[in-house]
């Protein structure tokens, strides 16, 4: 028997984007609709949470309908609505929660709760399918985690940052050499032509799956300080490849070993920071050398969207979680 | 002519149905944080409860502030998605046009909301409910001044507020905010949006900052 078709219509506003996507069967994606804010808030240096809220309630309608018309679908060819709870800042969430609420009311539909950090895993299943047992390094301004998945929607987590997310410190490093907002992607694309001449220390080598990277952090701070104190000047593409070489290592170090110790067949990169081409480049480098399945999502696809929302809220949806209209955000959970 | 009637902006959920000259069914019920979990289940309870489908509903009232900046999102979001979703004819109307509508035996109505640090957000509507005071966001010892000038004025509030004045706590009348405003003219529901009648810190700090640079 053929079964029938699923699509989902996926709603996020966690942060500072308004995105709506319409993906079907978890894998393939109809249309997304991605409203940015960054133009507003890089005026003020990172994302301004009241500014965002009301940019989302501005946008939401707007976003649905463009969503819709892309896909020339109508909310009756909806099977159910996915939604991200959390984690985010919880003005912004509460939009796009009220949005998803109101569409499962009125025309009485499913409506989904899909944590934010499984849709960025996700993301991935809309250009390879998941192969199981998994490794999910989730890197973004967040989070910084290991999680292992023996099956869809089945979440465990090795290991987590203990301090900073790595996103966090890139964006932090990058505020210390003088890079504008948002300076992660600033910083990946300097340390493409620098070298690492800058001696830094590797953060926590222990034998778990946890991080650290607020001495990380600290040391490029003092390193700038003092190189500015001896009327040096900072050569910052230098710099930018030094610390990268550290903070990329050390995720290395511990995903190799959980890849050796879990038996992990496919692994996946996940958040903001998997667009950094230094990352991605030395996670290829790993896969070959483990031989293992590598996958990466697509660039547009690495910051917030709807379409990974509405891949992981597919498989959700048939694992039957199932949310009421009582549904709530958190701007703190945990996936596991 | 089937009216729902929405207000999240002052930490409670007023809502109704009417239907021409009947009010079907109400909700007056403080919910301060859990308005964004309870908000859309306790609207729904109300068309279960009255057997009324959402496609029946002809036009939507919602409040679009001022109050709780949270609050209003939540109503506006709600009304919007709604409205254009199911082609529903939408207006807005200010809580404090639907504070001073609900009461009577006055000259003057002066609802005010706390906005905290000595600030008010308020207006003064005659017993037409013409505006006296146009609706802002003001320091209470200003409203205090404005006040001087009328009398038997009438003041509604949920907040503790130090001024002088005969006071009233607010109950909304639903019915006579409905009848009042039904016919208020449609807006584009890609239009609804909050009017929060003050700036975020954020830019009030960087347009102070700005003329100090200038």
């Amino acid at each position: 028997m053929i079964e029938k078709d699923i699509y989902i219509l996926g709603i996020e506003t966690s942060c500072d984007e308004t995105s709506f996507s319409i993906v079907k069967n978890g894998c393939e994606e109809i249309a997304t609709v991605i409203s940015s804010q960054i133009d507003i808030h890089k005026d003020y240096g990172g994302v301004v949470p009241e500014i965002a809220s009301r940019n989302h309630v501005k946008n939401i309608t707007i976003v649905l309908e463009e969503c819709l018309e892309k896909a020339n679908m109508k909310m009756k060819d909806i099977d159910a609505i996915a939604i991200t709870y959390g984690p985010g800042l919880i003005g912004s969430l509460l939009i796009g929660l009220e949005a998803a609420k109101t569409l499962s009311f009125i025309y009485n539909k499913p409506l989904i709760p899909v944590h934010h950090i499984a849709g960025h895993i996700y993301a991935n299943n809309l250009v390879k399918e998941l192969q199981f047992p998994l490794l999910a390094i989730v890197v973004s301004g967040g989070h910084t985690e290991l999680v292992k998945m023996t099956s869809h929607y089945k979440f465990q987590k090795l290991g987590a940052t203990l301090d900073d997310a790595i996103g966090e410190c890139y964006d932090k490093v990058a505020r210390v050499i003088n890079l504008a907002y948002p300076g992660g992607p600033k910083l990946d694309k300097l340390a493409k032509n620098g070298e690492a001449t800058y001696k830094l220390p590797l953060p926590l080598k222990d034998d778990d799956y946890n991080f650290s990277f607020s001495g990380l952090k600290s040391a490029v701070i003092n390193l700038v300080h003092n190189e500015e104190q001896r009327g040096q000047e900072i050569n910052k593409e230098n710099l930018a490849a030094s610390f990268q070489k550290v903070a990329i290592e050390s995720i290395i170090i511990k995903a190799k070993k959980a890849i050796k110790s879990e038996n992990i067949k496919h692994i996946v990169i996940a958040g903001g920071v998997a667009a950094s081409n230094g990352l991605r480049k030395a996670i290829t480098d790993m896969g070959i050398e483990l031989e293992v399945d590598i996958s990466f999502p697509p660039i547009k696809y690495c910051t917030d969207n709807a379409a990974m929302i509405a891949a992981a809220g597919y498989y959700a949806y048939k694992d039957g979680r199932i949310a009421d209209l009582s549904l709530n955000s958190k701007s703190n959970d945990k996936l596991c | 002519m089937k009216v729902l009637y929405i207000d999240t902006s002052l930490n409670y959920l007023y809502a109704g149905i009417s239907d021409e000259n009947d009010l079907l069914i109400e909700i007056q019920e403080r919910l301060e944080q859990n308005l964004s979990r309870d908000a859309v289940p306790k609207i729904a309870s109300m068309f279960e409860k009255t057997n009324i489908k959402p496609t029946e509903i002809d036009k939507i009232i919602v409040v679009d502030g001022p109050g709780s900046f949270t609050g209003i999102r939540i109503g506006i979001t709600i009304a919007k998605i709604y409205a254009h979703s199911l082609k529903v004819k939408i207006t807005t109307i200010s809580s404090l046009e639907a504070m001073a509508i609900s009461n009577d035996r006055a000259s003057y109505f002066v609802p005010i909301i706390d906005a905290r640090r000595g600030y008010v957000y308020s207006a003064i509507y005659d017993k037409d409910m013409k505006e006296v005071m146009f609706p802002q966001h003001m320091k209470l010892s200003l409203l205090e001044k404005k006040l001087e000038s009328i009398s038997d004025y009438l003041i509604i509030t949920n907040d503790e507020i130090k001024i002088d004045g005969i006071k009233t706590t607010y109950k909304p009348n639903i019915l006579k905010i409905i009848n009042k405003y039904k016919n208020r003219k449609n807006i584009n529901p890609h239009s609804v949006n909050p009017n929060y009648l003050k700036l975020t810190e954020a830019e009030e700090s960087r347009i102070s900052s700005d003329r100090k640079a200038n």
